[in-house]
């Protein structure tokens, strides 16, 4: 009796501390019986890396069937989107057999590049990648994805034929590290139905100055509530940030300069907040949404601004006839490029590297590209594949599609502050939720985002100096 | 463990045979716990003294400077009151609440079974599921809330869209998720109560108000402070709501120290004040569970 006593008095010590290290643990353990949340193991990406990787990542040897080489394929794309992908996939594996592309979805942009970066550590990577706009550059100053210039010759990969604004944003230094393949740029999306019923004509705004005219034609409202917005705005988590991106070129400020100085204190960026603000409160035609592209379809605003990429999806789910145009104007015209590339990582075995570029080749060559955008909404992004004859006939019978692809020389590259800062699209993101939801005045939010963005600049500019010198 | 391999006396081939047995039956537990457990626990405290973007192969070594910049910001002051809040509501609400529905459900209704089941049903769901169900109810122009409020003539509010009510809506939807749980603990501790001091206090006199007052409410208090800590704990880690149904937002209006840890770790790809804030939990977590192990101590000795 005596010892047993003795020995559960120690077990229980022993208890206590695991229990309280069990507690920390639980964070993280408990996590993944509830679903989406495997990201939040506290003990760092070291911890986390070995319990997730597995579990989506494909075999690392070598394994070659005869003279076929299998590669694995990780991309962000669900739905309709997600569906196009899988085909785009099965048309290269059975148009060939020397490479085999498995796909792996891998949930969000956001969701994708998290596992990418788990991998790196685990060691356990993906042979071809789809990065967003905000996710590539981080990769490349960590040197994690390679330069594809030499397998691009090996695979007969034609730059030339590319639509330059959209394959210079993924070069450094002269060097091709992100291929563009699901790009796009926003557009005024609008209701159709909404719009004869005010009596409206059937274009997109010219100005914004004509849309506040036309706004509250739109707007239903109940005693003082908005029942129906003219206009609806994303939250930060649905990249804000992006669509804001050309407003504030519209009014003449922007995000940064190409030397990572921050402008958001710049007089003309914190009058397109305000402007942002007055449509949501002083104007009050406008409402920040949860799901932007759901209640557009649903009703609940007359008008957004979008990405091409849900024109398919949008065009199809609508109840009503979709409407889209250029972006409205303000003292000019400002768009900038979106969307996600392909990049191979630097850790990739040679000969799966080659097979990785022939599957890049293959997605982003002239009929596949046309095929891509008229399923999705993206840009094709070769310039042979817009004078093809099916995507021409495909213009005729869809304006709305050759309205994006008709804007997308107007488009420029977004600023360092939300591309290359990591994070800096959801500082800019939250921000302007301050200014839009809490009415906070936008010169003291966007003094603070300016602060956030340069401490947050600074590693990667130091990174970038590594780099490239 | 040291003082494992010092007992007081010389040690007999009998207790070498049952410290033997003891440690055969710890040890696939303990290597456990090292690998997944105590390993992470010291490499997350390594993380927060330095400066890693997980990507990085040299991790600086930086002091304190993660913690200073952590307790120096104001956001992060934010999120604990944030923390606070949702854990204080959350756990308050779930103790009443659950303490009433445990008192009607042990009344002898009909069909009182039934209804613990569909009470307790949540509580098997999915967080997220239940989140994403809930972003509809809550939506100010077609969900339930505002369909119900409606026939009152009250407008909704705009639960998820407003940094005032973001939180009440995921504090409900925490509550209504996890009711379950307290209420079927709570029944134990009802029907754990022996009969015969009811019979006691109704020989007395007592009515129904002091019968609660003195023999249930003493009765159940043991269960209580278990249900008062392990809620604690659970909140302190409430991730997958908060996740599909704000997302820490608008602004950071239900960002709580976990979301946080998440967002600096795996969004900023700041491993370094992702640290700090894992090391921050786990002091809290550490404090709460030595509280509850010191007072079951006691509650052992006096059975």
């Amino acid at each position: 009796m005596e010892q047993r006593k003795l020995t559960r008095r120690q077990m229980l010590r022993v208890l206590v501390a695991g229990s309280g290290a069990a507690a920390l643990a639980a964070c993280g353990a408990q996590a993944p019986a509830t679903g989406p949340a495997p990201t939040t193991a506290p003990g760092g990406g070291e911890a986390q890396a070995p319990t997730t990787a597995p579990a989506t990542a494909a075999p690392t040897v070598v394994s070659q069937t005869g003279s076929t080489v299998n590669i694995t394929y990780w991309g962000s794309f669900s739905g309709g989107l997600g569906e196009a992908e899988q085909a785009m996939v099965q048309r290269f594996n059975e148009a060939q057999n020397e490479v085999k592309v498995e796909y792996q979805f891998q949930g969000s942009y956001e969701e994708t590049a998290q596992k990418f970066t788990a991998a790196l550590q685990a060691n356990v990577i993906p042979d071809v990648i789809l990065l967003s706009d905000v996710w590539w550059f981080g990769f490349y100053v960590a040197g994690a994805i390679a330069e594809l210039d030499g397998l691009a010759q090996q695979a007969a990969v034609d730059f030339a034929d590319y639509e330059p604004v959209l394959l210079n944003e993924g070069v450094r230094q002269g060097k091709h590290f992100w291929i563009p393949f699901a790009r796009s740029t926003p557009l005024f999306y609008y209701n159709k139905q909404l719009w004869a019923e005010a009596g409206l004509p059937d274009r997109a705004p010219e100005t914004w100055a004509e849309f506040s005219e036309w706004a509250p034609k739109l707007v239903v409202k109940e005693g003082d509530k908005l029942t129906r917005a003219a206009f609806l705005h994303p939250n930060g988590a649905s990249y804000i940030a992006w669509l804001f991106q050309g407003v504030t070129w519209q009014h003449g400020g922007q995000y940064s300069l190409p030397d990572f100085t921050m402008t958001m204190t710049d007089a003309n960026t914190v009058r397109a907040a305000q402007f942002y603000q007055d449509t949501a409160r002083k104007l009050g035609w406008a409402t920040l949404v949860q799901e932007l592209n759901k209640d557009f379809i649903g009703g609940v605003g007359a008008a957004m601004l979008a990405s091409t990429g849900g024109l398919a999806g949008i065009t199809r789910d609508a109840p009503f006839k979709v409407g889209v145009g250029f972006l409205p104007r303000e003292t000019s015209f400002g768009c900038c490029t979106g969307g996600a590339g392909l990049a191979i990582p630097s850790g990739t075995p040679d000969e799966k590297k080659l097979a990785a570029m022939k599957y890049i080749a293959f997605a982003t060559n002239p009929e596949q590209a046309g095929i891509w955008s008229r399923s999705t909404g993206y840009m094709p992004v070769r310039i042979s594949t817009k004078q093809s004859p099916e995507m021409q006939a495909f213009f005729t019978e869809n304006p709305n599609f050759k309205t994006a692809v008709e804007q997308l020389p107007l488009t420029r590259a977004q600023d360092a502050a939300r591309v290359f800062v990591r994070n800096g699209d959801q500082i800019i993101g939250k921000g302007l939720e301050r200014i839009i939801v809490n009415g906070e005045a936008p010169a003291t939010v966007f003094a603070d985002v300016n602060q956030e963005l340069s401490t947050a600049a600074a590693p990667i500019l130091e990174d970038l100096k590594a780099v490239e010198g | 463990m040291a003082s494992l391999q010092k007992p007081a006396r010389p040690i007999s081939p009998r207790e070498r045979r049952e410290w033997l047995l003891f440690i055969l039956l710890l040890g696939p537990n303990l290597l456990l716990f090292t690998i997944f457990t105590y390993w992470p626990l010291l490499y997350n405290v390594y993380l927060s003294f330095v400066r890693w973007n997980f990507l990085r192969p040299q991790k600086p070594f930086v002091w304190f400077d993660n913690y200073r910049s952590v307790f120096s910001s104001a956001l992060f002051w934010e999120i604990v009151l944030n923390t606070l809040t949702f854990t204080v509501w959350s756990v308050g609400l779930t103790l009443v609440l659950g303490l009433a529905l445990a008192l009607l459900l042990n009344q002898p209704l009909r069909q009182r079974n039934a209804a613990r089941a569909v009470l307790f049903s949540p509580v098997v769901m999915s967080g997220a599921v239940v989140a994403v169900v809930w972003s509809y109810i809550f939506d100010p122009r077609y969900g339930l809330i505002d369909q119900l409020l409606g026939l009152l003539g009250l407008n909704s509010p705009n639960w998820l869209g407003s940094t005032a009510w973001a939180m009440p809506a995921v504090i409900i939807v925490y509550v209504w998720k996890n009711l379950g749980y307290a209420v079927v603990i709570y029944l134990a501790g009802l029907q754990g109560i022996p009969r015969e001091l009811y019979d006691a206090a109704l020989v007395d006199g007592a009515g129904p108000w002091a019968r609660f007052r003195h023999v249930t409410l003493p009765g159940l208090s043991p269960v209580a402070f278990f249900l008062s800590v392990t809620s604690i704990l659970a909140t302190f880690q409430a991730f997958d709501i908060i996740k599909v149904l704000t997302d820490g937002g608008p602004v950071n209006a239900t960002t709580t120290l976990i979301f946080y840890l998440y967002e600096l770790g795996f969004v900023t790809y700041d491993a370094g004040k992702a640290g700090v804030i894992a090391v921050v939990l786990f002091v809290i977590m550490l404090v709460l569970t030595l509280i509850q192990l010191r007072y079951l101590e006691r509650r052992v000795s006096y059975g």
